[in-house]
């Protein structure tokens, strides 16, 4: 076996051509694309999921040579400078809940100490109810038990530094996310002389498969995916990765099937003020989440007097809440945690009046004041969107130089906060499958090399699809034995310490 | 829920901080009894609730006549689940809801029977004084309702009972045995209140005639209209009293049954005159 070098890649590439040579003649050969250039990979996405690929790639010895461009529709120095700029009284209504596992990840890909802590809320305690019977559960690592060895991967990094033991989840943005990511990567390119190649505010007009240069020293690309800029400039990758979002113009290119259903629903997202914190120490906080026959309500816990809100609801009930005046949105959302499913049914139907509605049947609702959130005092203007929620899965998630991470490869049901987390550990196995191809001196664009990657992720995230999907069904039912059901399984796992401390190092992906 | 959460509470706060007797701790029992949630209200425990129903229903059946049983019947066999089916079937509709809010009380003091006899004759309101006219009986105050622990469940109950004589006066059934069977048997129907289908059990008290005229007439009609009709609880009467009774009828999608007096009253004169036929043969 011959040893490895960094130029390897390249010379691989030209190498490639006398194989194919004699078998290629039944190939078309496109006239586009005379002189593209040609990249070891290309990724289409500049979201969560591709820009930690990037770093984690560039991260790790093995593969920090690899030359590598990076595509985004979306003006990325916008979010960077936006997230610089913001005021701490002021939030975007995108955010997520990032496990210790990806938390873990984003420390080993160096990311973690560009996040802006002071954006970020660690929380460390969940109620988790059930709107028809009221039944509960509260999750914090006190209570669950039996399971030493599912403890939270330990964060190491300075920039989260306390609780970490106990912390189940810390929200931030989107945004924050991304511009740590991006500040990561700046860092590495003024540390080294394999720079990445940034395309921002740039779209994929084109992806098809090169052509044999007419030049006989030429490098062969039949096998090899040019991607065509609107810039103009072309990329020819030796991997190609759709990090592009649930409507992957990479997936469509490797003509990958996603299939699944649409759960009629709308996510309703929004930036609440709340009347106090969900917890005194800035480190410890909760999160609050409501199953209601329409879909979950959560309200999850910002920095300071914030929150975020994901309401999972039919699209007609979306519509409404967003038509709102204020008033009556706050009185929603303060509803929603606590008026029984009838009322707010009929709250959804009325155009206005929703706050003196909500005021009178406060008095005549008993409700558990331990478990609901503090009162709403504000939405944040502009702050409310809503979002159609959908169950997608690939058939596969590599094909002949190609990789789908994230969105691309699996969209979820927002219920258990997953979706962010699952694109990151789909990054960090993909970093690692390149890095193993790399180190065994293999093609990483090779079916066979990108087989561990949808090994190591492919079940996985089908498991949890699934579970994701059953939690959906099975909390969309009004009355009857589904719903005793339900609420006799959730009181078992509540009372039963061992199981919960299962399911926490689950939903913290420690397991 | 609520009041278990309360009692933890309670428990936890007497603990850490006093050493006061642990009253509010105990369980409830007939020892200690929680206060009253509304006014008249009486917290029963499961067994004396049960016994209650019991005792209620049997001595309701052994004498018809003993309205303060029924209505004891009715609070008892009420909860679990029935009484919060009602109450919700009026928060999903807008009336109903109104009728929550503003718990307007039917009685000889909010309903004048002066001004009902002032309205037109197709009126609801013309309908109801006619119909206490012929009965022979006066819009007297109902029994409070003592014996159900949420106090807005409690309300539905007294509107339920307080718009009873409604329903009579808009499907025209006496107050006689059977007509109260047949209009106990809509209500059941429609409103699902244990109570009123514990008392189709007093068919069993109807004379052999009147038993099959409930089953093969009345009690087609109550389910069939009970079962298509709106809920009739969600009906704010003190608005509806000048609206054309028929329209509203229309509007709730009952049927007027047959006229049960008049039937009685022809088939008596015919036994009379078969009885003076005789007589005189």
């Amino acid at each position: 076996m011959r040893p490895f070098r960094p130029q390897y890649f390249l010379r691989e590439a030209r190498r490639s051509r006398v194989r194919q040579v004699v078998g290629g003649a039944h190939r078309s050969y496109a006239s586009s694309a005379t002189n593209p250039e040609v990249y070891d990979l290309v990724c289409v996405g500049g979201g969560p999921a591709g820009l930690s690929l990037v770093n984690a790639l560039r991260s790790n010895g093995s593969t920090s040579h690899l030359k590598i461009a990076l595509i985004d529709s979306q003006d990325l120095s916008k979010i960077s400078h936006g997230q610089h700029n913001a005021s701490p009284t002021d939030y975007s209504n995108r955010c997520s809940s990032l496990t210790p596992a990806s938390m873990a990840f984003l420390d080993t890909i160096g990311a973690s100490p560009h996040l802006n802590t002071s954006r970020v809320r660690p929380y460390n305690h969940m109620n988790v109810w059930d709107g028809i019977t009221g039944q509960h559960i509260t999750f914090d690592w006190a209570t669950a038990h039996g399971f030493p060895s599912l403890e939270p991967n330990p964060i190491t990094a300075s920039a989260i530094s306390s609780a970490e033991s106990k912390t189940i989840a810390y929200m931030t943005e989107n945004s924050n996310l991304v511009s740590a990511l991006l500040a990561r990567s700046a860092a590495l390119d003024a540390s080294t002389s394999h720079p990445l190649t940034l395309y921002s505010s740039t779209k994929v007009d084109n992806v098809e498969l090169g052509t044999q240069s007419e030049d006989p020293e030429g490098v062969d690309l039949r096998s090899w995916p040019l991607v065509t800029l609107s810039n103009g400039a072309t990329l020819a990758a030796r991997l190609l990765v759709g990090a592009d979002g649930p409507n992957s113009f990479v997936r469509t290119f490797a003509g990958i099937q996603s299939r699944g259903w649409d759960y009629e629903r709308m996510g309703v997202v929004a930036t609440l003020e709340l009347e106090s914190p969900t917890a005194a120490e800035p480190e410890s906080a909760t999160a609050y989440q409501r199953f209601l026959p329409s879909g979950p309500a959560a309200l999850l816990p910002l920095p300071g007097n914030y929150a975020t809100l994901v309401w999972s609801t039919h699209p007609s009930y979306a519509a409404r809440l967003r038509e709102l005046n204020e008033e009556d949105a706050i009185a929603m959302v303060n509803a929603a945690f606590r008026l029984s499913s009838v009322d707010l049914e009929y709250l959804h139907t009325i155009s206005s009046g929703q706050a003196d509605e909500v005021a009178w049947r406060l008095q005549h609702t008993q409700f558990n004041n331990d478990l609901v959130p503090p009162q709403v005092m504000g939405i944040k203007k502009g702050s409310v969107a809503a979002f159609p929620l959908r169950m997608r899965h690939a058939d596969t998630y590599t094909g002949e130089r190609v990789a789908l991470v994230g969105d691309a490869a699996h969209t979820m049901h927002p219920l258990a906060g997953q979706g962010l987390n699952s694109g990151l550990l789909d990054a960090a196995a993909l970093a690692r499958t390149i890095s193993d191809a790399v180190n065994s001196g293999a093609d990483i664009g090779d079916t066979l090399s990108l087989e561990g990657y949808n090994t190591a992720r492919y079940a996985a995230n089908h498991a949890l699809l699934g579970a994701v999907d059953k939690l959906h069904k099975v909390y969309s039912w009004q009355s009857g034995p589904v719903v005793w059901g339900r609420s006799l399984g959730l009181g078992v796992v509540e009372r039963w310490g061992g199981l919960k401390g299962l399911f926490m190092g689950g939903a913290s992906g420690g397991a | 829920m609520a009041p278990i959460h309360r009692a933890v509470r309670a428990r936890k706060a007497a603990q850490y901080v006093t050493r006061q007797p642990q009253r509010c701790a105990a369980a409830f029992s007939v020892l200690n009894r929680p206060p009253p949630s509304y006014e008249g209200h009486i917290p029963l425990t499961t067994i004396e609730r049960g016994a209650m129903a019991v005792s209620a229903a049997l001595g309701s059946l052994w004498n018809p006549y003993r309205g303060d049983l029924i209505s004891i019947t009715g609070e008892t066999t009420a909860t679990p689940y029935f009484i919060y089916r009602l109450r919700d079937a009026m928060l999903r509709d807008p009336t109903g809801r109104r009728i929550l809010r503003d718990r307007p009380r039917m009685t000889s003091k909010t309903i004048d029977v002066k001004y009902l006899r002032t309205l037109p004759a197709n009126t609801v309101g013309r309908a109801f004084f006619e119909w206490l006219e012929r009965e022979g009986v006066e819009q007297d105050s109902r029994e409070q309702v003592k014996y159900i622990d949420d106090e807005e469940c409690a309300y539905v109950m007294q509107r339920y009972r307080e718009s009873h004589d409604f329903f009579h006066a808009l499907t025209g059934l006496p107050i006689v045995q059977e007509g109260e069977v047949a209009l106990k048997a809509f209500e059941f129907a429609n409103t699902v209140l244990p109570m009123t289908g514990l008392a189709m059990g007093a068919a069993i008290n109807l004379k052999p005639a009147e038993r099959s005229r409930f089953w093969e007439t009345y009690l087609p009609w109550a389910l069939t209209n009970g079962l298509k009709s709106k809920e009739v609880i969600n009906v704010y009467w003190e608005e509806q009293l000048e609206r054309d009774v028929g329209e509203l009828r229309a509007e709730l999608n009952i049927e007027k049954p047959p006229d049960l007096r008049e039937t009685r009253r022809v088939l008596r004169e015919k036994r009379r005159a078969e009885k003076a036929a005789r007589q005189a043969q």
